[in-house]
Order: C-alpha cells, then structure tokens, then sequence
C-alpha cells in the first residue's frame, strides 16, 4: 500500500519542482509606474530621426526605441541592437553585428536595412557633422552594418552612440515609410522594452510592456509619464501617491520632500558644469588679464556653501569646466575657498581696495542660482560687481554673439566629451569663446584625427591642465538634478545610467509588491 | 444700418492685421529661439541648420508673407517645440479650455451676481462690507496661490481632490474654483455699482412709489437691467478665461490654450504664441462686434449717430 502512495508523492513533487521555477521565469509584467514629468512631451520626443540636441527626448527614447549601442549602466558604449562592433586599423571603417531576432513592436525583424535606414533619416542635432563625415554606410549582409569615414574620427562614437545625436536609435524602416513621417509620430512603433499606447498632449503618455524585448521582458507592466509643469503640484501629486517619481524639485521643496516620511530625494548627474568665465582676461588693460586676480576670484567662492545652499549639498563643487563623467576628462586639483589669500592676491597685483569689475551676466536659471550668491562672495574680497540676469535665450545669444562683458556665467549640458566641450568654450573659434591661447589651439588640432586613445587622453589633459593653470575659469560646481521617488517605487532607474538624468532603463525598473 | 454693420466689420478686420503685424514682430524682437531649442554650447552648424529648418534665416519681410499666405488658407504654421501644425494643437487643447471656461465662468456668476446684488440692496451693511472684502481678496490674491492653497488642503491634507491633471469631473473642480475666484469678484463688483445705479433710477422710484413690494421692485424691475453690464462683460471674460488661464492651467498641469501660450513663450515658439494670440484676438473681436451689432440692433440711437 504504501508504494502507490510514495509514487503519487514524487511525481507531485517533480510536477512542483519543474513548474515552480517555470513560472518564477515567465513572470510577466505587472503594476504600474507613474512619474510626473517638468517639461511638455511633444510628438518629436517619439521619432529618433528629430533628437533636437537636449537629453529630454531620451526619456522617451529609452523606452519605446533602441539603439545599435546607447549607454548603460556602468558602459559608456554598451551594446544593445549590436552586439558587438569593430574598428579598423585606419580608423576609417566601423563595423556593427547586428543582434539576431530583435523584433519592432509590430513584430517585424530589425535588419541592417532598418539600421541604414534610421541613420540616413537622422536630422536632428549633429546631423550635419554626421553625414559630413560619414562616406557612406553599406549592409554586407541583414545582420551586419558597415560605416566608411572620410577620414579618421575619434569622436565617432561619441556621437553616433551617445545622446550627443538619435542617430544610432533604429526605427523600422517599412512601417514609416508606410505610415510617413507624421504617421509615425502618431504611431510610433520601435524595438524598445515598452509600447506606445496613448499620448493625450500636454496630459500624459502611456506605455506598455513590450514582453519580447530583446534584453528581458520589463517587471512593469504600465508606464506613465505626467506632465506636470509646475514643481509645488509635482510634489503634492507625489506625497498623495498619484505618482511614483517626481521629477525636478528644488530648493525649499527638496528640503520638504526629504523631510516627508515615505518619501526619498534622489539628485541625478548630467554632464552639466556650472562655471564664471572673466572674458576680460584677454583685454590687457583689464585687471582680468592679470593671472592673480582671476586665481583670487577663484579662491573668493564658498562652492561649498553655494551647493547647501541651492542643491542641498547634493551637487558637486569643481576646479573643472569639464564634466568628471565625461571621456578625457583631467582631475585638476580640489578647489579651495580662502578669502584671506584671494584679498592678498588682489593687493599683489596692485588691488589693495579691489576694483570696480562691471557685471557679472546670466540668465534667469542656473545665472540667478550660481550667479547671485557668487556675486557676494565676489564682493567680500573687493571684486564689485553687479549681477545683470537676462531671459535664457536673449542670454545664450548675446554671449554666442560676443556682445557680453565683465564676468559671465556658463552652465552646460550638452553630450559629448572632454574635446567637444573644449571646442565650444576653450579653442579659438568656438561659439562661446572670447579669446583663445595658440598654443592651446595648436594641441587641439593635433588631436582631431588622433585614433590613439592613450594619445588623445594626453594632449586632451595637457589642455585641461593649461587651462586650469592659466585660471581662464572660475569653476563652480557639477550641477544636480534633484528628483523626488515615492514608496511604490522599489527600483526606480535614477542615476544608474552615468550622465542620464532620468530614470532607466526602464526594463529593470519594478513596483513594490503589496 | 447696413452702412453701420460694414463699418464695424471693416474696423474689426483692420483691428486684426494690426493684431497680426505687431503679434508677429513683437515675438521676434525677443530673439533667437534656436537657442532654446537646443543645449548651451551646440555647435553653429546645428544652430544654423535648426534656423534654416524654422525658416528664421530669412528676411523679416519673407517671413511675414509667408505667415500672412499661410495664414489667408487657414494654416498657422507648424510649432517649433511640438513639430505639428499649430491649429491642431489649438484644437486638440480647446475643448479643455472651454470646460474650465465654463466651469469657473458658472461658478463666478453663481458667486459674483447674488453677492453683489445683495451688497447693492444692504448697501452699507453687514452684507456690503463682506462682500467688499470679497471682492477685495478676489482681485488681490494671486490665482497661483490660490490654486496651490486649494491643491495643499483638498487634495494633500483632506486627499478628496485629485492634485492635477484632467479626465474626470473632479478633475476640473479646483481649477475652476481657482480661476473663477478673480473673475467672481469683478462680477460682484460690477453687480454692486450697477445695481445701485438701477436702483437709483427714475422708473424704479416710480415703481416703489406705485407700492409695489420692494423684492418684486429689485426682482422684476432693477435685476434684469443691472444685469446687462455684468453679462457684456462676463462675455469678455469668457474669451480670457479661454485663452489667458495660463497661471492656473500651469499650476493644475490643465491642457489647455492658456498653458500652451506659457509653452510657446517659454520655447519662444512663435507661431504658437502669434496662433493663440490671433486667435485669441479674433474672438475678442467677434464677440465685440456681435455686442455692437446687438446694441445697434436694441437701440436705434446707435445705429443713427454713427
């Protein structure tokens, strides 16, 4: 009798046995994430071929559309669409293996045909560079996508693969060019961890679990981003639960926030530096143009104190203008604040009482936030100078157009590297910049074709290093983009991806069970 | 009359070519867009391809013909921000900028009407001084700070209202509430001083005089008249509750008009602000003209004299 018994048991314990981990493998998505978003999504966010130069886009982008190589956690480059890519020895052939059986969310295959495709629509930011410099793009075969460069590139794939561009985000070539291009903006279909579901404009869009997502099936089933303009509404939606991570909270809110139980502040970090450019420096009749008044100004500065004040110490003071996350980056040394030294530089270089410095520029944002406080520290040490805050782009453009005088504040964002920063603000003949050593200028042209990383790594820091020792800055701070995470969120994807200021990706993201 | 109604339709049609000349330099002379649409420190080739793409590298001139032929087939041009004709973006927000509209123009007039009209019967009363400082807090305190003051209370500390956003009935209470609040209080205003004037005039001296009892005086013989001014320009309003919500449709993330016009002068999105504008403008216009045409129409005085 007890043998039929023994029997039942174990085949019941092998049916358990094989169909427990069998389900915990296929768990599909489940819950719902909600974020309330600061900005306005439009419909360009949807289509890569638009990526207008500004890192919002991808907020979008990382969850319904993927790229041949896009950064990660922890990769600057790291293979998503390809798996795996070549450089040849020239440096003017970049090979890319495509992954197999990657599917759109309309179930077609993505082939290098769609890769070709996508790059050659490209029209957004640095479009122009791209297709300047790119000779052509072949598709030996569907999994395999060959770039051919005019001449050697170093930057290649810091803008075909990061979001300096969208260029390298695929879309399916078939689908748009049945539906056009407006079509697809109402539409979108991508190869992304999550699907379009519905976008009501200026309200919200929501998106689903694509579960054949090539890396994993997302944890979530529902995502939805809420736009919510306004930062006070931002947090009262997240204290009431109505979402899950709030977006851009700052000064006396992100002290509220962090002071609410259940509630936790998370800052994220884009390559954004803030920093003080004294663009008199190159009028030799200016007390700018003497190194020690520029070095004493640098000393002048509390950073510290300015981050308690605006970021709650979150952000990062700096001696640098180049973000620390960014490729090529040099470690200058710590700043420091001593205004004791900065008074004695100004006596040294003829100063005692300090001099009139005219004013010190910027705009209505990051200029009143960086600008005012510096403004007095600038003061207490003698430099007197009057802070003059100018809407954004009235700003961005007068400075672009040289017309701006005394001390300006600059803060940037923009995607890129060491070099491309450098280019805007340092190089002769940069947007932003005012004046420029030749000797600086000279290096920079000896790396532009450099393919030897080690060798661009060194004359890239030599500049850095020169700039730094010339003080033609005044380094304030890396900024922080401080964000609000609610209970329900137990992964939330911020500050995961170095230099993304949002969360993801979104397929590791996963709501707290009740 | 026919002469008169040519004439007003010819005052409205040059109101709004002037309305379209200014709007269209006045967005320009606050400059380069581009640089907006795009980090600091982009390269000039991206700058100048975006202005090429916008169309902001030719002359004013061009740019003005271009609008106004646009224009004349009843296209506004497509958003700089939103890449998608600008109309279909006014369309698409409209419907939630006439629900708000309605919704605190009924709550202003529930308020604003009764309150007055009882501080103009009590003047000098308990009731009038209440009602003056109404309308005092009404006209002086910010719609932000009342949107937020609302969104604190109902929705974070009693959580009986959602905090923002559209969809539901509960949705539009606050935010109605919020931009109703200033506008009842001009309403009550009005209501006070007209009522008092009607009630001053010479047939409802002559009604009281006849014994008739004082609430069918007020009811049947000053209401209706008091009304007029108080519903002229509750019209008015109506087309400003439409188009200019831009405070309280920011604060209650409300997709509608007013908040787009915040978007386009944010992004310096020009034919979104000159769309809202124009079209803003050009129902002001309309309802000013239907307003003249009534008048005309009501008292022949008008029609004659002018």
């Amino acid at each position: 009798m007890a043998r039929p018994l023994w029997s039942v048991r174990l085949v019941i314990a092998v049916v358990l046995a094989l169909l427990v981990p069998a389900g915990a493998a296929v768990a599909s998505p489940d819950g719902t994430l909600t974020w309330a978003v600061h900005i306005s999504l439009a419909p360009t966010f949807f289509d890569p071929a638009e990526t207008p130069g500004l890192i919002t886009p991808f907020m979008v982008l990382y969850a319904m559309h993927d790229a041949v190589a896009k950064p990660m956690p922890g990769q600057s480059f790291a293979p998503s669409l390809a798996e795996s890519w070549t450089q040849s020895k020239d440096g003017l052939v970049w090979e890319f293996v495509l992954r197999k059986n990657v599917r759109f969310h309309n179930g077609e295959v993505m082939t290098a045909d769609d890769v070709k495709f996508s790059f050659e629509r490209y029209r957004g930011a640095g479009a122009k560079l791209l297709k300047e410099k790119v000779a052509a793009v072949e598709t030996p075969d569907p999994l395999r996508v060959r770039f051919r460069l005019k001449q050697p590139w170093p930057d290649f794939m810091t803008f075909y693969a990061t979001p300096a561009t969208g260029a390298a985000w695929v879309v399916p070539k078939k689908y748009v060019e049945k539906v056009g291009d407006e079509g697809f903006k109402k539409a979108p279909v991508g190869a992304g961890p999550y699907k379009f579901v519905a976008f009501r404009p200026g309200v919200e869009l929501v998106l689903e679990a694509h579960e054949a997502y090539w890396r994993k099936s997302p944890n979530v089933k529902t995502l939805v981003l809420k736009v919510i303009p306004d930062e006070a509404t931002r947090l009262a939606a997240l204290k009431r639960g109505e979402v899950d991570i709030a977006y851009s909270i700052t000064g006396p809110l992100a002290e509220e926030l962090k002071r609410t139980p259940g509630l936790t502040l998370k800052p994220t970090y884009m390559p954004f530096t803030s920093w003080l450019v004294p663009v008199e420096q190159w009028d030799p009749k200016s007390p700018w143009h003497d190194r020690r008044v520029r070095l004493a100004a640098n000393l002048a500065i509390d950073r510290e104190g300015i981050n308690q004040a605006a970021y709650l110490g979150l952000a990062k003071v700096t001696s640098s203008m180049i973000p620390s996350q960014m490729d090529y980056f040099w470690q200058p040394p710590a700043p420091s604040y001593d205004a004791a030294q900065a008074k004695k530089l100004l006596a040294e270089a003829g100063y005692p009482n300090g001099f009139d410095a005219g004013e010190l520029s910027g705009d209505m944002i990051y200029g009143s936030a960086i600008g005012e406080p510096s403004v007095n520290y600038l003061n207490a040490v003698g430099i007197r100078v009057r802070l003059r805050l100018m809407e954004r782009a009235a700003y961005y453009s007068e400075y672009g157009e040289k017309k701006l005088r005394g001390v300006l504040y600059t803060g940037s964002a923009a995607f890129g590297n060491a070099a491309t920063r450098l280019e805007s603000y340092v190089i002769g003949g940069g947007r932003y910049v005012y004046g420029s050593h030749p000797d600086m200028d000279g290096l920079f042209s000896e790396q532009v074709n450099e393919t030897n990383a080690r060798v661009r790594q060194q004359i890239l820091s030599k500049i850095q290093q020169m700039a730094h020792e010339r003080v033609m800055f005044i380094p304030v701070m890396e900024t922080a983009f401080l964000n609000g995470v609610g209970p329900r969120a137990e992964v939330h994807g911020l500050n995961v991806i170095p230099g993304f200021a949002y969360s993801a990706p979104y397929e590791d993201l996963r709501v707290k069970k009740k | 009359m026919r002469r008169f109604v040519l004439r007003r339709a010819a005052y409205a049609a040059l109101s709004l070519f002037l309305l379209s000349v200014t709007i269209f330099l006045f967005v320009r002379v606050t400059g380069d867009p581009t640089v907006l649409l795009v980090e600091p420190g982009a390269s000039k080739a991206d700058l100048d391809a975006l202005r090429h793409d916008l169309g902001l590298d030719r002359s004013l001139l061009v740019q003005y013909g271009t609008f106004m032929r646009d224009l004349a087939r009843g296209d506004f041009g497509r958003s700089f921000y939103y890449r998608t004709p600008v109309l279909e973006l006014y369309v698409s927000r409209l419907p939630n900028s006439l629900l708000l509209a309605a919704a605190a123009m009924v709550f202003s007039l529930l308020i604003g009407i009764p309150s007055g009209i009882m501080a103009a019967v009590r003047v000098g009363g308990w009731w009038d001084s209440a009602g003056k400082i109404f309308a005092l807090l009404g006209l002086s305190m910010p719609s932000f700070w009342v949107g937020l003051l609302l969104i604190l209370f109902f929705s974070v500390y009693l959580g009986w209202l959602p905090s923002s956003g559209s969809g539901t009935a509960l949705h539009v209470l606050m935010p109605a509430f919020a931009l109703g609040w200033y506008f009842a209080a001009a309403h009550m205003r009005l209501a006070r001083s007209s009522m008092l004037e009607v009630l001053g005039s010479e047939y409802v001296k002559l009604a009281r005089l006849k014994g008739l009892p004082e609430m069918r005086v007020i009811a049947k013989h000053a209401f209706k008249n008091a009304l007029i001014p108080v519903l002229t320009l509750a019209g008015i309003n109506l087309v400003l509750m439409v188009n200019v919500a831009v405070v309280v449709e920011t604060v209650f993330a409300w997709p509608g008009i007013g908040r787009l016009l915040y978007e386009g002068i944010a992004f310096r999105d020009f034919p979104v602000v000159q769309a809202v504008v124009l079209l803003g403008g050009s129902m002001i216009v309309v309802v000013n003209l239907v307003i003249d045409l009534l008048y005309a129409v009501i008292d022949p005085r008008i029609r004659y004299e002018r």
